[in-house]
């Protein structure tokens, strides 16, 4: 092994919003920082619904309203049930501005920019094939045939955690604990989304979508509007899908499924005439708190972001950059400290895990910590939205005679082939658990 | 053994789009690489260095951003690299940028040292014309030769194969001398971090503009450009419809298929003898 020339303080795996976040308060703080990217340049390899919650990130970037690649500020979300053609909205219109929409490519590249200008150094298109040990402690990052040494590690690689497997700091990837996020880019001509959506100028909308636009796989659809185009997805449960595909119950390429939902005769109407720019996938998280590793640190080494497991998919919001930044503004200053306090020992490391917990992002996991198990049972995501839709087409769609409120949920939940008991027993536990 | 590797940063065509009401390429948004046939002309530059020892100077004519495309070549193991770049050198066609390149070529034997040879990739995927190494050979006045896959030195001289469709010519050439290396010859090395990391930490990119090289105006960009693309034709994507055809009789399928594909029914039943009697 070749070792490169300069040691430095802290190598950061992965140009990703938490390892950008960790950098860019280190190199601040004087630390000799080194970012690694596998990707050609930073942000390259990131892809996501389309939408971030601001305040995390203010905490580390004050300028971010200012200065971050900001598409437009979300001031309507909106949640849909679908069965077949038939569709049920909630509206909600906000008072204040709390999440953006954005590309995040664009915002990766622009929080590793920081970092950079901040003292950083960032190498791009190299990947890093192991963490080094060396006498039980963690002493920096080979890449091919070259090792590059640090004080400090942070692992910022992102939901495919091929180097703490290595290490045996996780296990190999358990199919339930993670979806496939299925994107695309709709193109729908310059300064045509407020027409189209009916928003305020420069105004922005978040639309979550339940029901059988996942082909009966537990997940979700997602609308996004950017500046000039719109992100649609899917988000679809992997190991779900593996048991319906094994079960012979399901026999379609995502990209279908996810076609299906762009020629949906709902939906459709509100990117007529454009034309798909990108199509992407990744895979995310939704394993909740079964994601997270057993520890958080080891000697020279803490983990962040996607690798620590810090996402959550509550089914009506996504929480999974303003985790990363914030996991990578607590690693930071927990490194700082541990410098502080006479190096970064692994009991001077622990203070990242302990103010982890104390923070927001752990309080939020543990809140919502049955979601993830909740998002295995079909029920949520086929019947339930299901029997709402029964339910509004009996009300609705009656030629002379509607009828009662309690004789269309009784005769829809017939028709989903539900008890009313387990309807209550559903509902109560998802209170529960709310 | 100093050899000097010309390299083009274009956009990605994979990612490009046609405009079907101009005829002209989209490339708003699209990211840049270096282009892929150049990869191999690289990595054949750094071989024969590995080889022979010296060194291999990168260059390119372009805007400034293609300095990430240089540091790609660096972070495969150039050892320097030069960007040469000026609003004056906008809008060439290869005339011009072949003059500006010979000229580059011309500074780094001034200023850094005689040059032995100089690699092209065989052609650019934005624009695929290969005039470019011949033209600097002929500006440079030295021996050229194309299609290469690979190089070494024989008594002095560089034994050089050339790829043919069902041939390989071997040539020794007198250096110094120019030679465009066939695409996919050879499998370009990945980017090392060591490389890289030196790229980032000692900046070896040398950036000359018009001023340095003190060209002519008139002979660079677009006004040293005789070329005059006179129409751009856009041919229409063929809408693709999966069509499945399956008779009892295969015989009815090949007659059916031939139908698709030949209008001229004598022709398809003359075929369709000598296909199945």
């Amino acid at each position: 092994m070749d070792g490169v020339p300069g040691k430095f303080d802290v190598v950061v795996v992965g140009a990703g919003p938490a390892g950008s976040a960790a950098a860019y308060l280190l190199a601040k703080a004087g630390f000799k920082v080194l970012i690694l990217e596998r990707g050609r340049g930073a942000g390259s390899k990131e892809l996501f619904g389309g939408k971030v919650y601001a305040p995390p990130l203010r905490d580390v970037w004050p300028g971010l309203d200012k200065e971050a690649p900001i598409h437009r500020w979300v001031t309507r979300e909106r949640i849909s049930f679908v069965r077949g053609s038939r569709v049920a909205t909630i509206e909600y219109s906000l008072g204040r501005r709390v999440g953006f929409t954005t590309y995040l490519p664009e915002l990766a590249k622009w929080m590793s920019d920081k970092a950079v200008e901040a003292g950083a150094v960032l190498v791009d298109e190299v990947r890093v094939d192991e963490i080094v040990v060396r006498d039980g402690r963690i002493v920096g990052v080979r890449s091919g045939p070259d090792t590059v040494e640090a004080d400090v590690v942070v692992d910022a690689e992102g939901v495919n955690r091929l180097l703490l497997e290595r290490l045996g700091l996780v296990e190999r990837l358990n199919p339930s604990y993670v979806a496939l996020g299925v994107k695309e880019v709709l193109n729908v001509g310059k300064g045509t989304i407020e027409e189209r959506f009916a928003l305020p100028k420069g105004e922005g909308l978040a639309w979550m979508v339940a029901g059988d636009v996942t082909a009966g796989i537990p997940g979700g659809g997602f609308i996004y509007t950017m500046k000039d185009t719109i992100a649609i997805g899917l988000v679809l449960h992997i190991g779900k899908a593996m048991e319906k595909a094994e079960a012979g119950q399901i026999n379609k390429h995502v990209s279908r499924i996810l076609e299906e939902f762009r020629l949906h005769p709902y939906f459709k109407q509100f990117w007529k005439d454009a034309d798909v720019m990108e199509y992407g996938a990744h895979m995310t998280i939704e394993g909740g708190l079964r994601m997270v590793p057993k520890r958080l640190y080891a000697p020279g080494l803490v983990i962040v972001g996607d690798a620590a497991g810090l996402l959550l998919n509550t089914g009506y919001t996504v929480r999974g950059v303003d985790f990363a930044v914030a996991s990578g503004r607590i690693a930071a200053e927990a490194i700082i400290e541990a410098f502080n306090r006479g190096g970064p020992t692994e009991e001077n490391l622990r203070l990242y895990e302990e103010r982890l917990k104390e923070s927001f992002v752990w309080r939020e996991l543990v809140r919502h910590r049955w979601i993830g198990r909740g998002m295995e049972d079909e029920c949520y995501f086929t019947s339930m939205p299901g029997v709402l839709i029964r339910i509004l087409e009996k009300l609705y769609e009656a030629d002379y005679e509607e009828p009662t409120l309690i004789d269309a949920l009784l005769e829809s939940l017939a028709e989903e082939d539900i008890s009313l008991t387990k309807l209550i027993m559903k509902l109560g536990s998802v209170v529960s658990k709310l | 053994m100093r050899i000097v590797v010309g390299i083009k940063w274009v956009p990605n065509t994979q990612a490009v789009r046609f405009d079907p009401k101009t005829g002209t390429l989209i490339r708003t948004g699209v990211p840049a690489i270096v282009n892929p046939h150049d990869l191999p002309a690289a990595e054949l530059a750094l071989r024969l260095r590995d080889e022979y020892g010296g060194e291999v100077i990168v260059l390119t004519m372009a805007p400034p951003p293609a300095v990430q495309g240089l540091e790609h070549i660096l972070g495969m193991g150039a050892d320097k690299a030069v960007l040469l770049t000026d609003r004056a050198f906008a809008g060439a066609d290869t005339l011009a940028t072949s003059y500006v390149i010979a000229e580059g070529i011309r500074k780094i034997e001034r200023e850094i040292g005689k040059v032995d040879l100089a690699v092209f990739g065989q052609e650019t995927i934005d624009s695929s014309t290969a005039h470019i190494g011949a033209q600097v050979a002929s500006w440079l006045g030295w021996p050229y030769i194309y299609y290469v896959k690979n190089a070494k030195m024989v008594n002095g001289a560089l034994r050089v194969e050339r790829q043919l469709e069902n041939a390989v010519e071997t040539f020794d050439v007198g250096l110094p001398a120019v030679v465009s290396v066939a695409m996919k010859a050879l499998k370009a090395r990945p980017v090392r971090l060591s490389h890289k990391l030196r790229v980032k930490l000692e900046k070896p990119i040398i950036v000359w503009s018009n001023k340095d090289l003190g060209l002519d105006p008139r002979c660079v960009g677009l006004k040293g450009s005789p070329t005059i693309v006179s129409k751009v034709t856009y041919l229409p994507e063929v809408p693709r419809r999966k069509i499945v055809y399956k008779p009892k009789d295969p015989r009815d399928a090949a007659r059916w298929i031939l139908a698709q594909l030949f209008q001229d029914e004598k022709t398809r039943e003359a075929l369709h003898k000598a296909l199945w009697g």
